[in-house]
């Protein structure tokens, strides 16, 4: 799995890409929980996540709790068809805000 | 010139006493030559003589033997035929008598008088004799009273005296041959300690080598060993040394030694056996000679190389149940010298599969039921299948213990060596796709996933079917890694995954402490804990999760079953 985080619009866009599984995780977590340390806005651009496993959901679940305790959005965006089966199985696609683009995330996180 | 044996002439009267003090001297020592000396030189002071001998037999019979003397002369050491003199009838009839003049009984034998200068003139004899066995005679020559005749009473008495000390003696040759047998035990004993530490350590499962040595004695001429080599194939053997006990032991230990020296650089069980050989041939072994089998297995392709050197057809049972005895190609070992080059020994190689290997020494074969007839290599494949729930190592037990009975010793050493195949880890539905070994590391999981979907290339059904079946087996391996070894990157996993044309049936296994499957359950899904998610994500995914007894009863055996459909569906 590689990462990749840049800013848009004041929001932190983090990328996967790759397999997010019991091996990977760990590092997701950590990315996704620094992000949130920096009082910013997360994005978390799922479109080249090949894989994620109950490990890598708990990880995006444990920053988005986080990010809401802090007062901060968390959004999950162009999620692939793989990852988002899975969040499906966990229920959890009710729950994480889910855009089909970056460009809707950006706008909902400026509006 | 005669002296008597003692200035005082105590009174012959107290025989009694006589034989009290000769009782107790025998009682007390714990050397029978000294004791005789003792006990010549009180019979002959009491019994008034001028000298007194103590003639022994030999071990064949045949010699006659002054072991102990009183007076003179001196003749401990005398050598006469068992027939020989007066002494030597008396041992042949097994009678005492007395003799007034010696120049008048023809069986005297006049030699020792010509070589010490002494003059005989009577002679009064009694053999040493303890139930039908005669140990020798005491003689005693010449009567030192006036009349200088030995009379009833002597021979009465010296007869009496002469079964006391031949008991004694005899007494005393037991516990001098005890002590002799203790020592000798252990020394024994020390071997055998030794000997069985030769032996391999017993490794668990999923460990796929499994032995077992009974000795018939202390020692044994059996052996079996195995150990891993750097590369992470097994070599392994078992050999028989011809002939029992402390010899066979000890080429037991050379050849051994052998095997776990050489076959540590030479992987090539054929000529391993070959160079062996060549070193035994190499020192004389008095006619002595080793059958052995030696054999490599690479445990992640089930992959066999096996040689036989003269040995007991090892039985290859295979995953469906059937034998096959494999014959030996090659004479026993430490006969013949060897050209290393032209006349290797011949190798079978062939996979295991789901099946094993068994090998066994002739006490196996020839070890004796309850019937008393042998159990022979009949015998052996009946408990092999009588006997196929036991995990390996059980299987080997249960034979032994047809053999071996309390009420009758083992007639051979028995030795049991099991090799297995692939482990047998559930029911054989439909066709077998993929089997793979893997330790308990998250990094492995991405190659499982990778090897999972190559497998699953051929099965007919739609691809997010595959991803489901991909999600499930992670998942189910990532709470193995978790829960049953806690993070161990040591652990073995162990997947199967099988088609039947309308089910995927993933299968797997590890050797981690039994879970209690009703404490395994999807969680709520707020809590998020570790573990719960993933056991939901599978419910959620398969058809069908169940665990099953594992075999061995070690470790665990999960079994999902998704149905797939048609990809055109």
């Amino acid at each position: 799995m590689r990462h990749e985080i840049r800013e848009s619009e004041g929001a932190l866009v983090v990328s996967f890409e790759g397999d997010v599984d019991l091996d990977t995780s760990p590092a997701a977590r950590k990315v996704l929980l620094d992000c949130v340390r920096r009082k910013r806005s997360v994005l978390v651009d799922m479109s080249r996540v090949s894989y994620i496993d109950s490990s890598g959901v708990a990880s995006l679940v444990e920053s988005f709790q986080s990010a809401r305790n802090a007062g901060l959005l968390f959004g999950l965006v162009a999620v692939s068809e793989t990852a988002l089966r899975v969040l499906k199985l966990a229920r959890l696609d009710l729950v994480f805000p889910i855009h089909a683009t970056l460009e809707d995330g950006l706008a909902q996180i400026s509006g | 010139m005669e002296t008597p044996a003692s200035e005082t002439n105590e009174a012959v009267s107290r025989p009694l006493e006589l034989v009290a003090m000769m009782a107790a001297d025998f009682a007390s020592s714990r050397d029978l030559e000294t004791t005789l000396y003792r006990a010549v030189a009180r019979i002959t002071r009491h019994l008034n003589a001028a000298s007194g001998a103590v003639f022994m037999l030999d071990e064949t019979g045949e010699e006659l033997r002054c072991d102990a003397c009183s007076g003179t002369p001196d003749i401990t050491g005398l050598v006469l035929g068992a027939q020989e003199g007066i002494v030597g009838r008396c041992v042949q009839d097994r009678r005492g008598e007395i003799v007034h003049n010696v120049s008048e009984d023809p069986g005297f034998y006049p030699g020792v008088d010509e070589q010490t200068g002494f003059t005989t003139r009577s002679i009064l004899c009694a053999p040493l004799t303890v139930r039908d066995q005669c140990l020798g005679a005491i003689e005693l020559v010449n009567k030192l009273s006036d009349d200088g005749r030995f009379s009833e009473g002597d021979l009465y008495l010296l007869q009496g005296l002469s079964s006391s000390a031949a008991l004694a003696i005899v007494n005393a040759r037991q516990s001098e041959a005890l002590l002799k047998q203790e020592r000798v035990n252990r020394e024994l004993e020390l071997a055998a300690e030794i000997q069985r530490s030769l032996l391999p350590h017993a490794r668990p499962e999923p460990f796929p080598i499994h032995g077992l040595n009974l000795p018939a004695g202390l020692v044994s001429g059996d052996f079996y060993d195995f150990f891993v080599l750097d590369d992470g194939r097994i070599c392994f053997t078992l050999g028989d040394v011809s002939g029992k006990g402390i010899n066979a032991a000890l080429l037991m230990a050379k050849t051994a030694s052998l095997y776990r020296a050489l076959g540590k650089t030479i992987h090539e069980p054929g000529r391993l056996l070959a160079v062996i050989n060549n070193e035994i041939c190499e020192t004389a072994t008095r006619g002595m000679f080793v059958t052995m089998v030696g054999g490599v297995l690479d445990p992640r392709t089930s992959c066999i190389r096996l040689a036989n050197a003269g040995h007991e057809p090892p039985l290859y049972q295979d995953g469906r149940g059937s034998f096959r005895a494999l014959e030996a190609q090659a004479p026993p070992l430490g006969i013949l010298h060897l050209d290393l080059v032209q006349d290797a020994i011949p190798e079978q190689r062939f996979a295991l599969e789901e099946g094993s290997l068994f090998l066994f020494s002739d006490g196996v074969t020839e070890g004796r039921l309850e019937n008393g007839s042998a159990l022979g290599a009949e015998g052996i494949k009946k408990l092999l299948v009588e006997n196929a729930g036991l995990p390996p190592a059980d299987r080997l037990n249960a034979i032994v213990a047809r053999l071996r009975r309390a009420d009758r010793p083992l007639r051979d050493d028995v030795t049991l060596l099991v090799v297995r195949g692939r482990e047998r880890i559930g029911e054989t539905i439909g066709e077998g796709l993929l089997r793979l070994n893997f330790p308990s590391r998250p990094d492995e999981l991405r190659k499982v996933r990778w090897a999972v979907s190559k497998a699953l290339a051929g099965v007919d059904c739609a691809e997010d079917e595959v991803h489901d079946v991909i999600l499930a087996i992670g998942e189910a391996c990532q709470n193995i890694i978790r829960h049953a070894y806690h993070e161990d990157p040591h652990g073995e996993i162990v997947l199967e995954l099988r088609y039947d044309g309308d089910r995927i049936i993933a299968l797997l296994r590890d050797f981690a402490a039994t879970v209690n499957p009703s404490e395994i359950k999807g969680r709520e899904l707020e809590q998020l804990q570790p573990g719960g998610l993933g056991v939901h994500l599978i419910n959620e995914v398969m058809d069908e999760t169940a665990f099953l007894p594992p075999p061995g009863n070690s470790g665990n055996l999960l079994r999902m079953i998704k149905r797939v459909g048609r990809k055109a569906s």
